[in-house]
């Protein structure tokens, strides 16, 4: 645990300065080191991925809503008739 | 917005893919702390719009004088081609930490508001669940990604 803690430190710079240099020391000693901050560099991007993906289907439904439930269809025609002049 | 998108000559659906990006790259920047907004939301989605779609579509960003550094949008090739196999498992058999590891990465919620969310005994407890699965996510990464590198191999 205190290693993933302090490789996000590492990886976000906010370890504060007696945590860097432990993390520097801990970098000479444990060769396998490298290799996990990769794989935690990767972990992040996979969540970043999930998050986006998850906030893209929240703001489809709404734009699902805005343009099929009755009550929008003035604000529907509206962007519609948009581009049904080119 | 979509008037812009419609007298540069797209369509309704790339219209609706660069608001829709741009209102990830809105909320992304509103949860990070040094964020502050100078103009109006719609002003500033608009700006973010016109980036977007001179980016996208014409390759052509010297018009559009939003700073660059509004623009990260960080690219998500970081990850093993194998993405979809990978991100449909943590989707389903590692739902529940990824759902907590977007409220604390992505969401920028305070661990108060992760142990009220997620109803930890405390935050001491939502902490310590954080790193467990952010280390059992990683592993699930590492061996995944390894298995299918071996597959395509």
């Amino acid at each position: 645990m205190n290693e993933i803690k302090l490789i996000d430190g590492h990886i976000f710079n906010s370890n504060p300065t007696e945590d860097a240099l432990l993390f520097d020391a801990l970098l000479l000693l444990n060769p396998e080191l490298p290799g996990q901050i990769i794989w935690q560099k990767k972990t992040h991007a996979a969540i970043q991925q999930y998050s986006r993906k998850k906030l893209r289907a929240e703001i489809e439904a709404v734009h699902q809503q805005l343009f099929n439930v009755t009550e929008h269809q003035s604000f529907k025609q509206r962007i519609l008739s948009l581009f049904s002049k080119q | 917005m979509a008037k812009y998108i419609s007298k540069m000559g797209g369509t309704f659906d790339e219209a609706k893919d660069i608001f829709q990006d741009a209102l990830v790259i809105y909320y992304e920047k509103t949860v990070t702390t040094a964020f502050e907004l100078h103009s109006n939301e719609q002003a500033y989605l608009l700006g973010i719009s016109k980036h977007l779609w001179a980016k996208k579509f014409r390759g052509n960003i010297n018009h559009t004088p939003l700073d660059d550094n509004q623009m990260d949008f960080v690219e998500e090739d970081d990850l093993q081609p194998s993405t979809n196999k990978l991100m449909h498992y943590l989707e389903t058999a590692g739902q529940k930490c990824m759902e907590m590891l977007k409220a604390f990465y992505y969401d920028n919620l305070s661990a108060n508001k992760i142990t009220e969310l997620f109803g930890y005994s405390g935050v001491r407890s939502a902490t310590v669940q954080k790193y467990k699965c952010m280390e059992k996510v990683r592993e699930t990464i590492k061996q995944r990604s390894l298995a299918y590198e071996d597959f395509v191999e």
